[in-house]
């Protein structure tokens, strides 16, 4: 891990499983492997911080869990986004996307610019 | 694992342990870990190591998930359990509406049995439980002096001795209450007052509303006569007014208010207003019983210890004063006991009979609901085949029970409400009905009787219906077969019914009986027909030796005697069955005057005024009564009762004899006063109760004893007309001789009935018990037998296509009914033979064991049983063999 990798912001974690999920029902396993493809590799993630975050998840019901047989022929627990969760992406992505416009104007405003 | 099935699901879904369901979850994302970077050439050890790496702290990890999955499984439990209940509830309500006539019968029951304790508890609790409202209650004790037959108040004499000598006692007090006049208010007024010695307000400390207490320098003879006041009498009969200055109270005494008590204060009972009683001389002999005595204990000395310090003192006086002193000992008692005393055992009982009665209700539910529950069973059975658990079934057949408990107490407690108010007139005055109420206790105690309830009647027809096979209980339902095993059950249930109906019958029939006893005494005089008017003359404007209070007295009775309809009028300074009153030593002539014996010789002590004894309906049985010629200028002469003549004069004619009331009316030697001589005997009656003994009795004439004697008296009339319509003559003809002159008026059966309030209280509230346990024992009988009967449908239909006459059906069906009831009766005879004996101090002229009540009590239930069992036989025989047989 070095110097050029993002450390995760606090709260998006979430916000990057239940998208993870939206695609579809998914084992720990594989979430872990997308976050990981996706983010090109650019992102501090510990593996095993996915799981509490998965139970957290699933104890505000916002996703499911089930064992099911993997590809691989083993027993995996894997989750499906609920209802809820799917609210609950849209509104969450919805106030990032507002976060860093926001962000990036004030970012990039010049001394004077905002008065106009 | 067992523990994880949810009840609801078929167990296809079944959940992991906790730990296991971390644990493989995490093992499976290290595999998969592995296996991918051994993929990309990695060996074993390490894909392995690089895997472990970049997963972090795997422990902690673990330990987390774990806890929040425990968390989430609970919380999901919890609302399964919610889901359940609600669900529950909802079938509850369901079935109940569906089911209305038994849904009824079920919590009219229950609201009787409910309602009933409740409103016994309520009066436990506001006169027994509830702390005096003073501060540390516990400590307060009123003080007896012990004689040799029985104990009474302590002398005034004594009292001054014990108040000063004991240290077992922070404070004590000797105080006297009685009903005196006030006037100057709208109307002339008849209040409670309390006449206190100096430590009243340390045994009762109390910080007054307005002004100040009496001081010591108050409390003494002569002293200049101040009162305190009730805060109500302030508000209703002063005014409010914010300043005492100037503010006096005119009728029996002319005093001075110098404060105001806070609101609640009510010691004694009902008192309004409070003055020194060192403001009356005090008889300082040592056996004149005037006043009551409370003390308050010094912390953490028990009554005992006290009484025992006390005895000590009045021993160590004893010799001092022999012969002129009676003491043996002194009684100390928690003074809410004291206070309670006569009605503390019945009430008790009544609670207790209470409580029977809910036994009885409750077993009379059970049998029903378990008669519900059996025709239910086919319904139940299917949802047991579609996997509802047993524990989930009998879940619901308690919801249900529960639905019926709680609006059991709910219409429980409205009837209790109900019940207070009906019984508060009937209470006798010793029960504070004012401070009885529904509150949250009681509210408490009802819902808390409704959850016994559940568990009594819902968990046993639970476990019965839940235990049952599933495969007997469907073959039970299809074939519509009452069981052996549940007939059983039901017998019990009937039979512990009967039996409890037969003990509170046969008690409620002794009290009746007893009443009925007690009113057929003979009183002596005739109540029927006559007018009891009390009046006390206000001593501001008849001081005790004025000549003025004859001269009412004389006035009142010239007026009354005209007035339409009148008969008889005569007064007596106290009527019979309100209490001894004053009671003294005589002397008879020519017996000697024994000291030491005098109190063998102790007798009533009776002014009366007019033409008394015929008012009264009292035959003079020997010589006469007084006439107008009997003045202060005549003969001295008195009557006695036939008590009296029988104890002195044995054999003898009493007529001629002569007598004194030694020491009634001076507190200085008998010498000075004058012989009496016996012009009449008349019948004896009694004083303190219609059941107490007989007392000797002597009368004499007003005129010829000191005027302050016939200051406060009851005047009997005896009218030709119904007694209510003489009422406002004679208020008119009192207020026409002196307007200021306070008037109470009752007919004389009125005031016999109130003597024995008592009594007829615990007589209605058994009795209503009694009946009422009657009444749910035939529903229960009918309800069982009638279903037993249906059950049996099919199997009469069979014995009569074989030939069954409809008598031998009829016969079948109250055998049955007897099998229940036979053996209830019998247990009801012993428990009568055990309960009535508590009843033992409430009968009078019945004995306890009284075979004619319990014949009645157990011929009544007998009875009525056949009555509930005849009812289906006559149907069961209707049934025609082949709809029966047809019948599933």
């Amino acid at each position: 891990m070095t110097d050029k990798q993002l450390r995760l912001l606090k709260g998006t974690f979430d916000v990057l499983i239940l998208k993870t999920l939206s695609w579809g029902p998914a084992h720990g396993y594989a979430i872990s492997r997308w976050l990981r493809e996706c983010s090109g590799d650019e992102l501090i993630i510990e593996e095993g911080a996915l799981y509490p975050a998965l139970r957290r998840l699933e104890e505000r019901d916002w996703i499911e869990a089930e064992w099911k047989l993997s590809d691989s022929g083993r027993e995996a627990r894997v989750y499906r986004l609920t209802r809820a969760g799917h609210r609950a992406l849209e509104r969450e992505v919805t106030a990032w996307r507002r976060y860093i416009t926001v962000f990036t104007r004030v970012l990039e405003a010049r001394p004077g610019a905002a008065r106009s | 694992m067992s523990r994880e099935f949810d009840d609801e699901r078929l167990p296809l879904s079944r959940t992991r342990p906790v730990a296991d369901d971390v644990r493989r979850e995490l093992e499976f994302h290290l595999d998969q870990r592995i296996a991918e970077l051994m993929e990309r050439g990695m060996t074993r050890e390490r894909a392995t190591a690089e895997a472990r790496a970049s997963f972090g702290d795997a422990a902690a990890v673990e330990a987390e998930c774990r806890a929040i999955e425990r968390r989430r499984r609970a919380s999901v439990r919890r609302a399964d359990r919610l889901g359940t209940l609600w669900q529950d509830l909802v079938v509850g309500f369901r079935v109940l509406r569906k089911n209305p006539g038994f849904t009824l019968t079920a919590i009219v029951t229950l609201a009787l049995g409910t309602g009933a304790v409740a409103a016994m508890f309520s009066i436990v609790n506001g006169v027994l439980l509830r702390p005096l409202p003073y501060p540390e209650p516990d400590r307060l004790v009123a003080i007896e002096e012990r004689h040799e037959n029985g104990s009474g108040s302590v002398t005034w004499a004594n009292f001054l001795d014990l108040e000063a000598r004991a240290r077992s006692f922070s404070a004590m007090t000797s105080y006297g209450a009685w009903t005196a006049t006030v006037i100057g208010t709208a109307q002339p007024l008849r209040v409670r007052t309390g006449a206190i010695s100096a430590g009243f307000f340390r045994v009762f400390p109390v910080r007054p509303a307005l002004g100040r207490l009496p001081v010591p320098e108050e409390h003494r003879l002569g002293a200049s006569p101040v009162a305190v006041v009730s805060h109500e009498f302030w508000r209703d009969h002063l005014g409010s007014p914010g300043s005492l200055e100037n503010v006096r109270v005119k009728g029996s005494w002319d005093v001075q208010v110098v404060g105001v008590l806070p609101p609640g204060f009510d010691f004694p009972d009902h008192t309004q207003l409070w003055w020194p009683i060192e403001l009356m001389e005090q008889s300082l002999s040592r056996t004149s019983h005037n006043w009551e005595t409370v003390g308050r204990l010094r912390a953490g000395i028990a009554p005992e210890a006290a009484g025992r310090e006390l005895d000590q003192i009045l021993a160590s006086l004893g010799p001092q004063y022999e012969p002129n002193f009676d003491a043996t000992g002194a009684v100390v008692t928690g003074l809410q006991t004291a206070q309670t005393g006569p009605m503390q055992q019945p009430l008790l009982i009544l609670l207790a009979a209470a409580g029977v009665f809910l036994l009885a209700a409750c077993s009379n539910l059970a049998s029903g609901i378990l008669a519900r529950g059996t025709a239910r069973l086919g319904e139940l059975t299917v949802r047991s085949a579609l996997g509802a658990t047993r524990t989930r079934l009998a879940r619901q057949l308690l919801t249900e029970s529960a639905l019926l408990a709680l609006s059991g107490a709910a219409a429980g407690l409205l009837l209790a409400g109900l019940l207070l108010r009906v019984l508060t007139p009937l209470a006798p005055a010793d029960v504070r009905m004012d401070r009885v109420g529904i509150d949250g206790w009681v509210a408490a105690f009802a819902v808390g009787l409704a959850g016994l309830a559940t568990l009594l009647f819902g968990l046993f027809p639970a476990l019965r219906l839940s235990s049952a096979s599933t495969v007997t209980a469907l073959r039970e339902a299809a074939v519509g077969m009452a069981s052996g095993r549940r007939m059983r059950i039901w017998n019990l249930l009937v039979a512990a019914e009967v039996a409890l109906a037969v003990a509170l019958l046969s008690g409620s029939v002794l009290l009746i009986k007893s009443f009925g006893r007690v009113m057929e005494t003979d009183l002596g005089f005739e109540p029927e027909g006559a007018v009891a008017l009390a009046v006390d003359l206000p001593s501001v404007n008849y001081p005790g030796r004025s000549p003025r209070i004859s001269a009412f007295h004389l006035a009142a009775l010239e007026r009354i005697a005209v007035l339409p309809g009148v008969l008889a009028a005569g007064f007596v300074n106290r009527p019979p069955l309100q209490g001894n009153g004053p009671t003294g030593a005589m002397v008879v002539e020519g017996k000697p005057f024994d000291p030491s014996g005098r109190f063998t010789g102790y007798a009533i002590y009776r002014v009366i005024g007019g033409d008394y004894f015929r008012a009264m309906g009292m035959r003079v049985l020997k010589g006469r009564g007084f006439g107008p010629g009997d003045d202060i200028s005549a003969p001295k002469v008195a009557v006695v009762d036939q008590a009296f003549a029988e104890r002195e004069w044995p054999g003898q004619d009493p007529l001629g004899k002569r007598v004194k009331p030694a020491g009634m009316d001076s507190n200085s030697e008998d010498e000075r006063e004058p012989w009496f001589t016996v012009v009449g005997v008349v019948p004896s009656v009694r004083s303190s109760g219609m059941t107490d003994q007989v007392r000797p009795t002597y009368y004499f004439d007003h005129r010829q004893r000191p005027p302050y004697r016939s200051a406060s008296v009851t005047y009997a009339v005896r009218t030709s007309s119904a007694p209510g319509e003489s009422f406002a003559a004679l208020r008119r003809v009192i207020r026409e001789v002196d307007p200021e002159v306070p008037v109470v008026l009752q007919t004389m059966p009125q005031l016999v009935s109130r003597t024995v309030a008592d009594r007829r209280f615990t007589m209605l509230v058994l009795g209503t018990f009694g009946a009422l346990a009657l009444l749910l024992a035939i529903v229960g009988i009918y309800g069982v037998v009638s279903y037993a009967v249906a059950q049996r449908t099919r199997e009469i239909g069979v014995r009569r296509a074989l030939g069954a006459t409809p008598g031998r059906v009829r016969t079948l069906v109250l055998r049955s009914t007897l099998a229940a009831v036979v053996p209830g009766l019998v247990l009801g005879a012993l428990l009568t033979l055990v309960s009535s004996r508590a009843l033992g101090a409430f009968l009078y002229g019945v004995s306890p064991f009284d075979p004619p009540t319990l014949a009645i009590a157990v011929g009544a239930l007998g009875a009525a049983a056949l009555v509930a069992g005849l009812v289906p036989a006559w149907r069961a025989v209707r049934v025609d063999p082949l709809i029966a047989m047809r019948s599933e």
